[in-house]
Parts: C-alpha cells; structure tokens; sequence
C-alpha cells in the first residue's frame, strides 16, 4: 500500500513538474494570468476592508472574522486549483483519444485525467493567502489549538468534497463527451463561498448545506474555528464528504465501464 | 449589411441550440447576481440607506449589474485570440467582409440571448426578494441608460478586440486578456458600486473608461445623475468609444501587417 503511494506521488510530481515547466514556458501568457489573479484577490479584499469602514460587522462577523470565511475560500478554492485541474481538460482528454492511452497505462485513469496537471501559478498565490490566513488566525482572540485542529481538518474535508465534484464531472465527461461547462457552473456557483453562509436567506442556506454544499466548503471551517459549528454539523461534514466521494468514485467507475471510445 | 444580419441570425440560432451550455452560464451568472445581492441585503439590515443607496436602490443596483453584465461583458476574445493563434482567422480574410463586423454581428447574437434571459433572471428575483425595486418614472432616465449601456457595450467590445489582436504578435496573449477582463469587471463596478471604494481610488478610476461601463449606466438609471451631468457624461463616454474604436483598429491593421499563415 505503502509502495503504491509512494509511486502515484512519483507519477504526480513527474507530471506535475512538467505541467508547470510548460506553463512556466510562457512567460507573459503566466504573468498575465498570475497578475489576474492577484488582482481579483487584492480587490475584492479592498472591497470587504473598504466595507469595513462603513459598518461595524457583517451577518455579525467582524472585518477579521469575515476576513477568515474569504481566506478559507481562496484556500479551498486554489487547492482544488493547484491539484485537480485536470478536470478543466478533460472534455478534450476524452475527444481526442486521450483517455484511451490513460485507460492502456499502469495506473489510475482517474488520477491521470484529474490530478496530472498543476496550476503553477495558483501555487505562487496559496503561499501569500496562507500567510495571510496566519495573521488573522493569530490576531483573532485566542481560541485554543483544539480549534485550530478542528479548522485544519475541515478545511481538508473540504478538500475532499471538491475532489468530489471534480471526480463526478470527470465521470460525466466519459459519460457524455459534452458537458464541458459543468466544471465552469461549479465555479460559478463557488462565488457564493466568498461571504458567510449566514448571509443568505434561509431557503438560500439550506440549499448550499444540503443541496450544493458550498457552505460546507467555505463557510464551516471558519464557523469552527470561531466555535459557532456544533459537534452534529461537524459530524454532517465529514459524513458528507465520505458519502459524496463514495458516490462519485462509484459513478465513475460505472462511466469508465461504459466507455467505449471516443476517438483515436 | 446583409452578409451581417445573416451572420447575426446564424449565431442567434447557433447560441439557442445550445441549451445546456446556455443554461449553465446563466445558472452561473446567478449564483454571482444572488450573492451579491444577499451581501448586500445584510449591509443594509435596518438602515434606511448605505453609501447613499436606499434597499430599493442597492437592489436595483444589482439587477442592472446581471443585465449589463450580459449586455458589456459577453465577447469573443478569446474566439480571436484562439482563430489569430491556430490561423483560422485566414479564411475570414479571404472573405468579402471586414472582420470587426462580422465580430460584432456575432458579438450581438450572443449578447441577445443573455439580455434576453438576464431579464428573465431578474423578474424571478423581483419574485423573491423583499424591499421591491427601484423604477425611474423619467422615460428620459431609460433613453440616457439605453444610450451608456449601447456604448459601454461597444467600449468593451473595441477594448477587448485590442488586447486580443495582440495575439498576431505572441501566442501568449491570453494571460493579458484575462487580466484585462478580470481587472475590468472590478473597476467596473460590475461587483459593488464603486462608492464603497476610497475617494482616491475612484477619482483614478473615474479618469479611464472603466466606471462608463457599469456603474455610470446604473447610476443613470438610478436617477443618481441629474440629467444635464448625464448627458455631459455621455459625451465623454462617445469620447471613450471613438478612442477605443480607434485603437482597436489601429492595432488590427498593424496585427493584420505582422501576421502571415502557411497551408490551409
């Protein structure tokens, strides 16, 4: 088992390694997108600080608090980025024949189609929201290491969601070869995880709970950390994530049983 | 003019057919509308106003946003970066037409479409949302709205064709394409009105053509701008077209000098 591990994470830093020489190789193509990134982070910072200025909480969240659920959204968000961007090609992975080489070689076809390929550039931008996410974890009040367990724990369960729905739109891109937006309305509706679930009307907040469980993604982690998440609502995060990967690697599995080839 | 309007009817039927993908941008567009809106419903609570906006206001505000943001922001620039860089763009040289018509034909059917179901969005909205909507009495409020959003619609459409024809000189202008666009929604105004933003920051803002392609048309609408600075406004924003426009075609003409193709 062991053995095994150690191989898929040979395979990854192989692949990975190439991934980002490649877009490493593309110097103004990578800046550009780099800088695109920082720019959206820092405005929509100034837009919650410059909020800040006129209001004294949000939802009852303060400016550091409020600062904690968005930085652990970038988190989630630019993890999901840095290890499962495979997904974002795996409609041309499966047309152009891609898949059937995956399929051929001696390992998992999921691993290959989502977690071959890295963002080197949200790799650079995790480093200054992990810092960040240090200094409000340190300027809030202190509230115990047990907390922080708890925070870094769910923040992985989170993880472990969004590989997920990374996992089920991979199987629905075997399924179907189309869908190629289903990754995009995914990450549309993960903008909804920039604020506290608290903001939304109650409908709203059921619906990304139980429904699209962005809430779990973005908003309990902080909510733990801040000891406003009950023992049940921790034990629902972590039953979920199970459940949802179960679900989708089974899924998947049935897709890459039915695939026939698309191409090649 | 003809070959436009076909080329308009065509892309119409193209961008209907495909229902899925459709669906999902509009689901994805909102995810953004009703976050922002959620958000914004917190920062007002029980004030009567917040930055000057009343709820009616500030909600109205953001309704404009999802149909702007339809009608501004949907273009084809990474279509052109994609027919410069594989050289498909050849065979609409050879053609009897001028490519910035033919891309604005095809700019407009896409643009049809999204308007069309953003006001369908928005009528849902108005359904469940509580404070009600903001409605201009003045028919002149709409006509002065009408006018800013047509050029604000053609401002992004010159500007986003410029950075993109900087593909005829590097394969790697997609990364200054998406900062462009990324930086552009911000300074917009297409999250938040720019009001929340320091003093500084949006008299810099107000010195480029970016707050014409949002925030202006909303604030028109709103009635936040008597109508004489409207329409003085309005000239400096046909100012803004015309340079754009200018510059778009200056750098397709030098693109179209540097570029050349083999095969076919």
């Amino acid at each position: 088992m062991s053995g095994e591990i150690r191989r898929y994470a040979r395979l990854w830093a192989r692949t990975a390694s190439m991934s980002m020489q490649a877009q490493l190789t593309y110097r103004l193509g990578s800046a550009g997108f780099l800088i695109g990134k920082v720019v959206r982070l820092v405005f929509f910072f100034a837009f919650v600080a410059a909020v800040f200025d006129h209001v004294q909480t949000v939802a009852g969240y303060t400016l550091l608090e409020t600062a904690l659920f968005f930085l652990t959204f970038n988190i989630v968000d630019m993890i999901a980025q840095v290890f499962f961007r495979g997904v974002y090609n795996a409609r041309r992975t499966v047309n152009e024949g891609d898949f059937d080489f995956y399929l051929i070689q001696p390992c998992s076809p999921l691993l290959r189609m989502v977690c071959s390929s890295v963002d080197a550039l949200d790799v650079i931008t995790l480093f200054p929201v992990l810092a960040m996410t240090a200094v409000v974890l340190h300027r809030l009040p202190p509230l115990g290491f047990a907390r922080g367990v708890l925070y870094a724990a769910l923040t992985l369960n989170a993880v472990a969601l969004v590989f997920a729905v990374h996992v089920a739109v991979a199987a629905l891109t075997v399924r179907t070869q189309e869908l190629e937006n289903a990754i995009w309305i995914y990450r549309d509706v993960m903008f909804m995880g920039r604020f506290p679930v608290d903001v939304y009307a109650a409908p709203v907040r059921w619906a990304l709970t139980f429904g699209v469980p962005i809430a779990v993604m973005t908003s309990f982690p902080a909510k733990a950390f801040l000891g406003l998440l009950s023992p049940a609502w921790i034990a629902y995060a972590f039953a979920l994530s199970a459940a949802a990967l179960a679900a989708s690697l089974a899924y998947w599995r049935a897709s890459v049983a039915r695939y026939t080839s698309s191409s090649s | 003019m003809k070959k436009y309007l076909t080329a308009y009817s065509i892309a119409l039927q193209e961008t209907l057919q495909r229902r899925w993908t459709l669906l999902m941008d509009r689901v994805g567009g909102f995810a953004v509308v009703l976050s922002l809106y959620s958000f914004w419903n917190v920062l007002l609570g029980d004030k009567a106003t917040f930055l000057g906006y009343t709820r009616p206001e500030m909600l109205t505000y953001v309704l404009i946003i999802n149909v702007l943001r339809s009608f501004v922001f949907t273009g084809r620039g990474w279509l052109l970066v994609g027919e410069i860089s594989s050289g498909r763009v050849s065979s609409y040289l050879v053609r009897p037409l001028r490519y910035e018509g033919y891309a604005l034909a095809l700019d407009l059917a896409q643009k049809t479409v999204h308007v069309g179901s953003a006001f369908l969005e928005i009528g849902l909205l108005v359904l469940i949302v509580r404070g009600g909507v903001f409605v201009p009495r003045d028919p002149a409020a709409w006509a002065l709205f009408a006018l800013a959003a047509a050029m604000a619609s053609l401002i992004f459409f010159f500007l986003e064709f410029a950075v993109s024809t900087l593909a005829f000189w590097t394969s790697e202008s997609g990364g200054p394409l998406f900062c462009f666009e990324l930086f552009l929604q911000f300074a917009a105004g297409a999250f938040f009105p720019l009001d929340v933003l320091p003093e500084g920051l949006r008299r810099l803002l107000s010195a480029t053509p970016f707050p014409y392609m949002v925030y202006f048309p909303a604030r028109v609408l709103l009635q936040k701008i008597p109508p004489q600075e409207a329409v003085r406004m309005l000239a400096g924003e046909s100012a803004w077209l015309a340079a754009a426009a200018a510059v778009a075609a200056a750098a397709w003409n030098r693109g179209l000098l540097s570029y050349a193709a083999e095969g076919g």
